[in-house]
């Protein structure tokens, strides 16, 4: 099977800029229109004319009548090379996805309700509540794939049409699976239609080629000027909060910017060195991977938006055979200094903790004046004052107000807030559903990481209201108990191992002989975080996991048979049942 | 049906029960009753699993564990068609969650190729990139 490695990096392109082709713009509606946008590019012509032809206006058929994000342009590709017998060079490959992502792409706009598909989160979605969706439409989708892969186009009605025609022509199934499952309507019913008719309406109309949106971005679209110093916060889920520093700079050969990245965990000191290369597309969309040193095993992949302004970067960086790890991240242009939070966000009154106020460029030799933390927390010293880090021992009074308080350093305000409790009332176990895959015998290990949040009731002595206080991510001791869906449910011998640092590990792929009727280890449990108190109170909160079954095929388009296999579950490859 | 025929005093109250009015009755003795003709001779046919409203689906394991290939119908696991290995074959023949499994219209036509049996042979099955 001919394959693509379509990496970040190639070839040099210039960063093409098309003015739009259309002079008027919808904001919804059907776009029942022949209007389309015209491909001007001779690398793209030459590579796919001898399919899609174009008209004396430059209208190629089909891809003048769809917009994509990079990966929705790349797997298009794909399927070229895979099933119709293209045969491109990967930096021919990555040229036109360069040109297609920039000119038939999408505003920050359209993108940003649905850059979860982008970005790889497993997380809870709504197409009924984000999209005001009908039930239907979502089901004839997400019947088979992430809703998330349809509200990132954008495409003429006769195009949506024409993408149904396509999974009926590849996949004859999906008609009866999705398009017309639970259909026709019953009769006396005032909506008649199948699901699939009610999809190409809603989807055309919802999801149009041609928006204000797009005709203003593509109208004034340029390469961002990124280079520079940036201030680095984040969260990668299990280990805490992370603060550091990102340089950014132009790059001379295929990417746009290379980088180098510093940053610690603010719970351990862990310190990380990382060195990226990145492209933009579309004038906001930053793809890129980064390494420590010459580890290939190390690699992070980076989906970003470069917010309007050229102020804020943010988005993920991710790892893992089901892209389960990595950290939420958000940078900030640091010409100056730059605050970015402090850890930890909370403390038991009457308690002496060392808080740690992280930034770039920050002032330096503090003392303990230089550090507000409001009445009743008193700064004892000072350990530590760099341009990076401001390390104090502080102690909150037994009659320190409770609640969230705003911290001050040097006279700048500090984001987020410290918080002063009493007790831990509740722990919150996230993700509240998570899921984990079996693997290591054929197939990959698709991981879960769970981390608990504490609260306390609030003012009101009531759990979960609005003046609950939120004390962070705290240390807790995991455990595993049955979620009992049949009787004698036993899946908890099977599924798998919670570790001591609410990572699940599950259980080999395979029929297992030593279960009922072959069983797979798959099953569902509760992961359950208890926290002692220091008056030894426990506090417990669980989540739901479902242990499930591989995927036996992976469309990402990045995902490629060679792609290494990251570090951090090598050493799980066992034979445990 | 038609196909069926009345072979004890149970039946034939059954076939006479369901018989519409004037269509025929019970024969002195407990002779059989012939079953009133349909009105179109094509509903003689009778097709196992058919469903005549709404498209055909083939009855299989798959149809537990709708609406997703993770979980079940209840969003949990205990009806997933199991073990998978199972049903994979089915799947990757009628191309059903060709999200999922590699589908042999197209993109894995030899995917089963190295196994006979999946069961026994999932070891051998190949992940898929597209």
């Amino acid at each position: 099977m001919k394959r693509l490695a379509l990496q970040v990096g190639g070839a040099a392109v210039p960063l093409l800029l098309l003015a739009p082709a259309f002079a008027s713009a919808q904001e919804s509606g059907a776009d029942t229109t022949n209007t389309g946008i015209p491909v001007t590019d001779q690398l793209v012509i030459d590579s796919c004319d001898r399919c899609h032809a174009v008209d004396d206006d430059g209208m190629m058929t089909r891809v003048s009548y769809m917009r994509k994000t990079p990966e929705g342009w790349q797997q298009s590709i794909r399927r070229m090379v895979t099933l119709n017998d293209v045969e491109l060079d990967p930096e021919v490959a990555r040229d036109i996805v360069r040109y297609l992502s920039d000119s038939h792409g999408l505003a920050p706009e359209e993108l940003r309700p649905g850059r979860f598909e982008v970005e790889r989160r497993l997380i809870d979605w709504s197409y009924e509540e984000s999209h005001e969706g009908d039930e239907d439409v979502d089901r004839v989708c997400s019947s088979c794939h992430s809703m998330g892969r349809v509200v990132i186009q954008r495409r003429t009605k006769e195009e949506w049409d024409l993408l149904m025609a396509m999974h009926r022509g590849y996949y004859p199934l999906s008609d009866t699976q999705g398009f017309r499952r639970f259909g026709p309507p019953a009769p006396g019913a005032t909506d008649t239609r199948q699901p699939m008719d009610k999809a190409v309406a809603e989807l055309s109309g919802k999801f149009p080629l041609t928006t204000a949106q797009w005709t203003s971005w593509s109208a004034t679209m340029r390469p961002p000027r990124l280079a520079g110093t940036w201030a680095l916060k984040g969260h990668d889920p299990g280990k805490g909060p992370i603060y550091g520093m990102v340089e950014i700079s132009e790059a001379a050969d295929g990417a746009d910017f290379t980088t180098r990245v510093s940053y610690a965990y603010a719970r351990s000191g862990e310190q990380v060195e990382r060195e990226g290369r990145a492209i933009i597309y579309t004038g906001y969309q930053w793809r890129g991977r980064s390494f420590e040193g010459a580890d290939a095993m190390s690699v992070l992949r980076e989906v970003m938006m470069v917010e309007r302004g050229w102020g804020e970067i943010n988005g993920r960086w991710f790892a893992g055979d089901y892209d389960e790890f990595g950290p939420d991240v958000t940078l900030l242009r640091a010409d100056g200094p730059v605050v970015l939070g402090l850890h930890p966000v909370a403390m038991r009154s009457g308690s002496t903790t060392t808080v740690t106020v992280h930034g770039v460029n920050l002032p330096t030799g503090l003392g303990t004046a230089d550090l507000d933390l409001g009445p009743g927390v008193e700064v004892v010293s000072v350990a530590r004052s760099d341009s990076e880090v401001l390390a104090a021992e502080v102690t909150a009074s037994d009659n320190a107000a409770v609640g969230a308080r705003d911290v001050f350093l040097a006279g700048r305000p500090v984001p987020g807030h410290l918080t002063v409790y009493e007790t831990v009332d509740r722990i919150l176990v996230t993700p509240e559903a998570g899921m984990a895959r079996l693997g290591g015998g054929a197939f990959p290990k698709g991981f879960a990481q769970f981390e608990a949040t504490a609260f306390s009731d609030g003012p009101d002595g009531k759990p979960e209201t609005d003046d609950d206080l939120n004390l962070g991510f705290v240390d807790v001791e995991w455990s595993m108990e049955e979620y009992s869906a049949i009787f004698d449910d036993d899946d908890i011998e099977y599924v798998g191992t919670l570790g001591t640092d609410g990572l699940f590990q599950p259980a080999l792929d395979g029929p297992n002989p030593n279960r009922d009727g072959l069983r797979n280890n798959v099953g569902d449990v509760w992961t359950v975080a208890t926290y002692r108190g220091p008056d030894g109170k426990e506090v417990r909160g669980r989540a739901h996991l479902i242990v499930t079954v591989p995927l036996y095929m992976r469309w990402e388009p990045w995902r490629v048979q060679e792609m290494p296999i990251p570090r951090r579950r090598t050493s799980d490859m066992g034979n445990e049942r | 049906m038609d196909h069926l025929k009345a072979i004890n005093q149970k039946a034939r109250r059954i076939q006479e029960h369901v018989a519409p009015p004037g269509g025929g009755s019970a024969a002195a003795g407990g002779a059989p009753v012939p079953s009133p003709l349909p009105a179109d001779p094509g509903d003689l046919d009778v097709v196992g699993l058919e469903s005549r409203e709404g498209p055909h689906i083939p009855l299989g394991c798959s149809l537990v564990f709708a609406p997703g290939w993770e979980v079940d119908s209840t969003g949990g696991t205990a009806g997933l068609c199991q073990p998978v290995e199972r049903d994979l074959f089915d799947c990757h023949l009628a191309c059903f969650w060709p999200a999922h499994v590699p589908d042999q219209l197209n993109h894995a036509p030899d995917w089963t190729g190295k196994c006979a049996a999946a069961q026994k042979d999932w070891r051998k099955i190949d992940l898929i990139f597209p």
